[in-house]
C-alpha cells in the first residue's frame, strides 16, 4: 500500500484529527489572507462587518468560525455556538477529508451535495473565491490546481511573496495560541 | 452522464391534461384538507383564469376559504405576511397557488409562517428565522400549485426567493418542506397567455434543461428530465404560437417547463441565470427575455469544456436527422447555430430581443458593471467553465450585438 493511498483510506479517528487541523490551517488562513492579500480584502469588503463566517461538519465535528471586524479584517471566533450569517456545512466528516485531502473540489463537492452553503447565495460565491485564493496561495500548485476548479493567473513572485506573508502570519497566529 | 456521486429528489405529485383542476378536490381529500386559500395576483384574475379554479371547486365539498390576490411582481414579505393572516383569519387549511413564479415563491413563504414551523408560540413567526438552507425540519401544509406560465418550474423546486423590501436584498429559503405537494398543469390556464410571454417562458424553460445538462451537478436522472423538455419545447412551442389555444401543446409546454424545473432543482443552473438574474435587476427586463439573450453566448463560452455534452442537445433540439448528419466534433456548434435560428424566428414572430442592444434597456457603457455583479450570482459556482471578470466583459460584449 502506498502512502498516498493510506492517506486516502484513513480511519475515522485519523480523518477528524485531519480536518481538524486543515479547519484551523484554514482558518487562520483567511485570517491571515484577510491582513496581507489585496484580492482577498477586496472580496471582503462587498460583506457587512459583524457578519459570521463558518465551517463545520454536522452535527458537532471540526469546525471554525470568523467575525469580519470593522477594519475588513477576519478574526477567529474560538468558541462560537450560534447561528453563522454564512455557513459552509459538510454532511459528514467523510465529505470534508475528501475535500480537505483535495481529493474532492470545493466546488464538486457542492454539486456532489457533499456540504451546504446557508446563508446569502451571492456571499457564499464570494467565500469560495476566497478559499480557492488563500488555498492557490498558501498550497503548492499541484496540489491547489486540484483543489481549485481554475487555477487563478497569479504571477509567480506575487504568489511566493503572498504566500510567504500569509504563511508568516500563520506561524504568528499559532505561536500567539490564537486556536479555535 | 456518469457520475462519482449524485442525489436526486422530486416528491411532488404532477397532475396533468385535460380536466386536471378537477383532480384538486380529490387530491386535497387524501392529505385532510377541505377548506383552502388560493393565492394569485390581479393578472391572473383580470385573465378570467381564476373561474375555471372556482368552478372546478364548486360542489365538490371543498370551500374556498379566502382568496388573497395581492402578490406583486416581485413576492415580498410584506406580502407574505399579510396572506398568512388573511389564511388564519379565514381558518384555511391548504393553499392553492394560482400563478407565476412570484405568486409560487410567496406560496412557499406562507406555508412557512401558517405551518406548525411558523407558530408564535414555538418561537416562529418570524420568517427570517427559515431563511438559508435546511432550516425546517417538519412537513407544512397542503401547497398545491397551478402554474399560469409555463416557465419558471417553481411548481417543482424547494427554493422561495422573496425580497425584504426594508433591507432592500432578496432573501432566499431552501428546505425540502417548502417543495409543494402537488403541481396541477391544465391546459386551460395557459391558453390566454399572449405570444410574446409565451415564448420568453419557454425560453426560460429551455434554459433550465439546457443548464441542467451542461452543468457541474448534472446525472443521468436530471438528464433525462432535461432532455425530453428540450424536445418538447423545440417540437411545440412555434406551432403553439401558430395556435396559441391548442390544448395538446399547451400541455406539452406546461409539462416541459415543470420537468426542466425538476432537472434544474437537481442539477442546478450557470451563467446564464447569473448574468440574467443581473441583467434583470439592473433593466427591470422579464427573466425569461434575459434568458433568451444569454443563451448562446454562454453556450459558446462553454464550447470549449463542454463540446460533447452540448453536442448530444442536438438531437432533443433539432430531431434525429440533423444529428445523424451532423459529425460528432461538429454537433456543439451545430447546437448553437439551431439555437440562434429559433431565437431568430421567435424574434421574427413576437419581437422577443436576441441582444441586449435590441432590447434598448441597457446603456453600452453599463456592460463592465453588468459583468462585475454577475459574477456574485450563485449560479456561477455550477457553470462548467470557471469565468473570471474578463471572461464575464467577453460573454456581456458579444451578448451586446
Ligand atoms: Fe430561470
Amino acid at each position: 500500500m502506498t502512502l498516498l493511498s493510506r492517506f486516502r483510506d484513513l480511519e475515522p479517528a485519523a480523518q477528524h484529527a485531519y480536518v481538524s487541523l486543515m479547519m484551523a490551517v484554514i482558518g487562520r488562513g483567511l485570517v491571515a489572507a484577510s491582513q496581507t492579500d489585496d484580492e482577498t480584502r477586496r472580496e471582503l469588503a462587498a460583506f457587512t462587518p459583524g457578519m459570521v463566517i463558518a465551517m463545520k461538519v454536522i452535527p458537532s465535528g471540526p469546525s471554525f468560525a470568523l467575525v469580519l471586524q470593522p477594519d475588513g479584517t477576519l478574526k477567529l471566533l474560538p468558541s462560537f455556538d450560534g447561528r453563522a450569517t454564512l455557513a459552509v456545512v459538510f454532511k459528514h466528516l467523510a465529505h470534508a477529508f475528501l475535500v480537505f485531502s483535495f481529493q474532492e473540489s470545493t466546488t464538486r463537492a457542492f454539486a456532489n451535495d457533499r456540504l451546504y452553503i446557508d446563508g446569502d447565495i451571492s456571499h457564499s460565491i464570494r467565500l469560495v473565491r476566497c478559499l480557492n485564493r488563500m488555498e492557490a496561495l498558501i498550497l503548492p500548485q499541484a496540489i491547489a490546481a486540484k483543489a481549485v476548479k481554475r487555477y487563478p493567473a497569479i504571477a509567480a513572485s506575487d504568489k511566493v511573496r503572498a504566500g510567504a506573508r500569509i504563511y508568516g502570519r500563520l506561524a504568528l497566529n499559532f505561536v500567539n495560541g490564537d486556536r479555535p | 452522464m456518469s457520475r462519482d456521486f449524485y442525489e436526486f429528489f422530486c416528491p411532488v405529485k404532477v397532475i396533468a391534461g385535460e380536466r386536471a383542476l378537477e383532480h384538486i378536490p380529490f387530491e386535497l381529500g387524501l392529505l385532510g384538507a377541505a377548506r383552502p386559500m388560493i393565492l394569485t395576483d390581479k393578472g391572473v384574475i383580470a385573465a378570467g383564469l381564476l373561474a375555471h379554479v372556482q368552478k372546478a371547486l364548486a360542489s365538490s365539498g371543498v370551500a374556498i376559504g379566502a382568496v388573497f390576490d395581492e402578490v406583486p411582481q416581485d413576492s415580498s414579505l410584506a406580502t407574505v405576511r399579510a396572506a398568512a393572516a388573511r389564511y388564519r383569519e379565514a381558518g384555511c387549511d391548504a393553499i392553492l397557488a394560482v400563478g407565476g413564479g412570484s405568486v409560487i415563491d410567496t406560496s412557499k413563504g406562507v406555508n412557512i409562517l401558517v405551518s406548525d414551523a411558523g407558530d408564535v408560540a414555538e418561537g416562529g413567526g418570524d420568517l427570517l428565522r427559515y431563511a438559508g438552507a435546511h432550516h425546517l425540519k417538519k412537513p407544512l401544509r397542503p401547497l398545491f400549485v397551478v402554474p399560469t406560465t409555463a416557465g419558471t418550474g417553481s411548481e417543482v423546486t424547494l427554493v422561495a426567493i422573496i425580497s425584504d423590501e426594508t433591507r432592500g436584498v432578496k432573501v432566499p429559503f431552501t428546505s425540502t418542506f417548502l417543495m409543494p405537494n402537488a403541481a396541477v398543469l391544465d391546459p386551460r390556464m395557459t391558453q390566454t397567455l399572449p405570444a410574446h410571454l409565451t415564448a420568453m417562458t419557454a425560453m426560460d424553460a429551455m434554459t433550465h434543461a439546457m443548464e441542467a445538462y451542461t452543468c457541474l451537478a448534472a446525472n443521468p436522472l436530471s438528464d433525462a428530465y432535461a432532455t425530453s423538455a428540450i424536445q418538447k419545447i423545440s417540437n411545440h412551442l412555434l406551432p403553439v404560437l401558430d395556435d396559441l389555444k391548442s390544448p395538446l401543446g399547451r400541455l406539452e409546454l406546461a409539462q416541459a417547463s415543470t420537468m426542466a424545473g425538476i432537472a434544474f432543482s437537481n442539477s442546478m443552473v450557470g451563467l446564464v441565470h447569473a448574468l440574467g438574474h443581473t441583467l434583470g435587476s439592473m433593466t427591470h427586463l422579464p427573466h425569461g427575455v434575459c434568458m433568451n439573450l444569454f443563451l448562446p453566448y454562454v453556450l459558446e463560452y462553454n464550447l470549449p469544456v463542454a463540446s460533447d455534452r452540448i453536442g448530444e442537445l442536438l438531437l432533443p433540439l433539432a430531431g434525429p436527422d440533423i444529428y445523424a448528419s451532423t459529425p460528432k466534433g461538429r454537433r456543439g456548434t451545430e447546437t448553437i447555430t439551431q439555437l440562434r435560428r429559433l431565437r431568430d424566428t421567435l424574434n421574427a414572430r413576437c419581437k422577443l430581443p436576441r441582444t441586449i442592444q435590441e432590447t434598448g434597456k441597457l446603456d453600452r457603457s453599463a456592460l463592465r458593471t453588468l459583468a462585475e455583479r454577475a459574477l456574485d450570482d450563485g449560479p456561477v459556482a455550477f457553470n462548467p467553465r470557471e469565468a473570471d471578470l474578463s471572461d464575464m466583459i467577453g460573454i456581456v460584449e458579444r451578448a451586446w450585438g
